[in-house]
């Protein structure tokens, strides 16, 4: 039985308010953005910018748009986009209160790196915040004149890569000192960071101000006794040691990802990038979506513009268009087991009375756990296996003429893309080759996989996104996997297990496509 | 609420152009998109993939999909080989349209887009005479006449820097001496890496970085930002492709590719060889080679090399028609020949490249700022 095409939609209506976590300048900068829109925002969070700055007008605080409640933390999320169920808590005491949205709006702490450099902080060895807390008053500028001028030597770059953000605050500080009297600055960069508006100028400028600037290929030599620190480089066009005896030391900060921001990813369910920062590091999510409809991080101002853009297609007014049957439970089949929640990137799975629920809200159809279920109790609305499976069928009849017929399984989001390229710009392609669309290569089961080899096609492929690019986050991953298990299973039979094959490439790459198919097929 | 039409023109169909038509249409705006070529997509529809097997975030898929979005969008209204030549300000922006010069836009018979999506896919310049199937003549393209909008949003885009201006690489004289840009269209059309010369793989490439960018003689006082992850990412498909290839990159400071720049840098050290250093000239051997000479870090003396492929990593310039644009919508230039940022209350608005280098990643999220920015000025959707 073919499951009925058309999808069934369903008006629901959703809650207009929008969390943000953190009331650092990026939170408060996405409340002003997003009450701007009409909605309102509840900032929680220690509470380290300034809200009018920020853009949080007193009118709006007035109106209630922005609600800030310093010092109140996330302790629980449950719900879905537009009906986020959030447990806040302050103190001893929790409330629960419902969200449309919540938007991330991570602080992160600066600290200094001076134990990478071997240094340890005193008088003469600063932080960076430490030296621009002396260069912001008249007495803190006489301290490092010391009446007869200083040397100041930076050291940025070794302790952690450094980015523009970092360099320029090196070039401000030393161009501050170079007005001083009697005071000069040395800089020891790795890579001076200058990939940012007006940086270049910036540091050109401090060259012609007299800011000496050494780059050498490894971290200095620098020894440190209780009085005084000295750094040694090796020069190569002088071919010679030199030497520096500075007053000051002023060591670079490393941004770094507390306990505070990893339990809040946690919590919300979102992935982290490999270094602990928000979000995921996915093209397909950039700049500001994460891993669940309805969370959204926020770094900075520009983030701040794209997250309300998000929201306010989100929420819109109020009323959110579903498809009901994206993903269904068959819920005489399903037994609690818990696959499908465990495997779904976009957190949209539950269970109640007795059975998984897919909330059609969070869900982005890309079948994973339908491919996993092991009692096949899910089905897609627009991708049923049924319909695959006469998809499948229909391409091996329509190929029977052809040597080698191919049958090859395309991720919508990439192959399916890069194929019909190929088609229109006319590349080769074997006269055997079909293709079936998927959702994502995650929906391919060794179901599939097996049927299409059982209806007689030569060669199975089954041609998924590269990995860290598939919009399901492990939906390539998953299909690897899969495709391995059968060219087990094909050696285990005494079957040639190159008949199927697990490919990645992008939507952009036709050529490339082509290429790999024309490659597959010659091997068959 | 200044809406009177409900429109908003974009001058610019790349991928700034694109995310800014895209973001507005979503709120139900609708959208003149002008774009001077025959096609959308700007520059960086014409990048490849820069996966090792593993994403690396280059951001070109983006592209692809947003060129998607954007044709399919029935709120936005495409004008093909079309150029702005007047605006006039009356209650909202009277834009006088023209199309653009057929030899600026298309230089000899039959052009390609880049993307599937590109609708026409092929452009017949001057009736040649091998057509493929679905060509449209480009005499059939471009809209003239003025164009009531209520904002205006400029996303012309950038200008690669003419690597001729660095005359002693010899771009023009030795074919293995190539451009980013080129190297680009010569993945896309063989599927792999191959040297112009004679098709064959080359084993020694060198990537020269800042050709053009942060060059005080030549007055350009800013870093191009997108060359170094460019590089890394050309140089780390290169190695992937074939392990045995030797790779240098020429540079002075090696900037961040955004996200998990420390992990990806690391790993890449450890595939290319960097040289902090930028060479001096190049000049051609027997077998199609090339020998570049520079100064070796390590002994501070003169040095030369041998390479079968040359790479220029050419810098980000002002868009050709900055100047121009800057005279008809009344937008300042800022030292180095990028459009200024323009209050926002004009209604006039600068997204992607006209205002500065930026990686597509950044443009795209940049021109979410620029769509937010200019939904705001409307006074809200609608």
């Amino acid at each position: 039985m073919i499951a009925e095409k058309s999808s069934k939609t369903i008006d629901v209506q959703i809650n207009k308010d929008v969390l943000v976590v953190g009331a650092g300048k990026a939170g408060l900068t996405a409340a002003a953005q997003i009450a701007a829109q009409g909605y309102k925002a509840v900032v929680i969070g220690n509470k380290t910018a300034c809200a009018c700055g920020a853009g949080c007008s007193k009118e709006m605080q007035d109106a209630g748009l922005v609600e800030i409640q310093d010092g109140t933390s996330l302790v629980d999320i449950a719900g879905v986009a537009g009906d986020f169920r959030v447990t806040l808590g302050k103190g001893e005491e929790t409330c629960e209160v419902t969200f449309g949205a919540v938007v991330v709006a991570p602080q992160y702490t600066g600290v200094p790196l001076n134990s990478a450099y071997g240094l340890a902080l005193n008088d003469k060895v600063i932080s960076q915040t430490q030296l621009e807390a002396l260069l912001a008053d008249d007495a803190g500028k006489e301290k490092l004149v010391n009446g007869s001028g200083s040397t100041v030597a930076f050291l940025s770059g070794f302790g952690q890569e450094g980015d523009p953000t970092a360099t320029g605050r090196v070039l401000a500080s030393a161009l501050e000192i170079q007005k001083l009297e009697n005071c000069r600055s040395y800089i020891y960069a790795g890579n001076v960071k200058v990939g940012a508006k007006g940086m270049e100028r910036l540091f050109t400028q401090g060259r012609n101000e007299g800011v000496v600037c050494f780059k050498p290929k490894t971290m200095p030599t620098i020894e440190q006794d209780k009085e005084n620190v000295k750094i040694v480089i090796t020069d190569p066009v002088v071919r010679a040691d030199v030497e520096l005896e500075p007053d000051y030391v002023v060591v670079e900060e490393g941004v770094v990802v507390g306990p505070d921001n990893l339990g809040i990813a946690q919590t919300l369910g979102i992935d982290a990038d490999v270094d602990g920062f928000l979000p995921s590091n996915n093209v397909h999510r950039f700049p500001v979506k994460s891993n669940r409809e309805g969370i959204y991080v926020a770094q900075n101002d520009v983030d701040a513009a794209n997250v309300a853009l998000q929201v306010k297609a989100l929420i819109g007014d109020g009323v959110r268009t579903l498809t009901e049957d994206i993903a269904v439970v068959d819920d005489t089949k399903c037994v609690i087991c818990l696959t499908c929640y465990r495997c779904c990137p976009h957190g949209a799975i539950f269970w109640q009375d007795g059975a998984a629920v897919i909330s059609p809200a969070a869900c982005q159809g890309c079948g994973i756990c339908a491919s996993e279920c092991p009692m096949d109790a899910i089905q897609l609305g627009e991708f049923t296996d049924a319909d695959l499976k006469s998809g499948v069928k229909e391409a091996v009849a329509s190929a029977a003429d052809a040597t080698p017929s191919i049958v090859a399984f395309c991720c919508k989001n990439s192959a399916l893309e890069a194929g019909e390229a190929a088609a229109q710009f006319g590349h080769e392609m074997p006269a055997g080759f079909r293709m079936v669309k998927v959702p994502c290569a995650g929906k391919v089961d060794v179901d599939f996989i097996m049927n299409a080899l059982v209806e007689g096609a030569d060669g199975v492929m089954v041609a998924a996104c590269h990995e860290g690019n598939c919009k399901a986050e492990r939906g390539n991953i998953y299909a690897g996997w899969r495709v391995e298990e059968i060219r087990q299973r094909l050696e285990n039979m005494g079957l040639n297990k190159d008949r199927v094959v697990f490919t990645t490439i992008a939507s952009n790459m036709a050529r490339e496509f082509a290429c790999k198919v024309n490659e597959f097929a010659e091997k068959l | 609420m200044n809406s009177k039409t409900g429109k908003v023109m974009v001058i610019g169909g790349g991928i700034a152009g694109l995310t800014a038509a895209w973001e507005l249409s979503r709120q139900n705006i609708n959208v003149e998109l002008v774009e001077k070529s025959c096609f959308l997509g700007g520059h960086s529809i014409g990048f490849t993939c820069k996966a090792t097997d593993t994403c690396k975030q280059c951001g070109a898929c983006s592209v692809e999909e947003m060129l998607a979005n954007v044709v399919n969008e029935p709120l936005i209204n495409v004008h093909l080989r079309t150029e702005v030549c007047g605006l006039e300000k009356k209650d909202g922006f009277s834009v006088s349209l023209a199309k653009s010069a057929v030899e600026e836009v298309a230089p000899q018979g039959v052009l390609k887009g880049f993307s599937h999506h590109n609708s026409p896919l092929y452009v017949v310049a001057d009736g040649a005479a091998d057509a493929p199937e679905g060509a449209v003549s480009i005499d059939t393209l471009g809209s003239e006449g003025a164009v009531d909008v209520d904002a205006v949003v400029v996303a012309t885009g950038y200008t690669p820097f003419d690597p001729n201006l660095k005359g002693t690489y010899g771009y023009d004289k030795w074919d293995n001496v190539i451009t980013g840009l080129d190297l680009e269209n010569i993945i896309r059309e063989n599927g792999s890496l191959v040297r112009p010369s004679d098709g064959e793989k080359p084993k020694r490439i060198a990537f020269i970085q800042c050709v053009g960018s942060r060059d005080e003689r030549l007055g350009n006082l800013w870093c191009s930002e997108v060359c170094c992850p460019y590089a890394m990412r050309m140089a780390g498909v290169a190695k992937n492709a074939d392990p045995e290839a030797e790779i240098s990159m020429f540079y002075i400071d090696i900037q961040n590719s955004g996200k998990e720049f420390p992990v990806f840098y690391e790993k890449i050290k450890e595939e290319i060889r960097f040289v902090r250093t930028i060479p001096v000239d190049i000049y051609p051997l027997e077998g199609d080679s090339l020998e570049l000479r520079h100064m070796a870090e390590d002994e501070g003396a003169p040095s030369s090399e041998q390479f079968d492929l040359v790479v220029l990593s050419v810098g980000i310039m002002p868009g050709m028609d900055t100047a121009k644009i800057s005279e008809i919508l009344n937008i300042p230039v800022n030292q180095d020949g990028f459009l200024d940022a323009v209050p926002g209350d004009s209604g006039v608005f600068v997204a992607g490249t006209a205002g500065g280098p930026g990686s597509i990643a950044a443009t795209i999220a940049g021109a979410g700022n620029v769509a937010l920015a200019t939904m705001n000025y409307l006074g809200g959707s609608k």
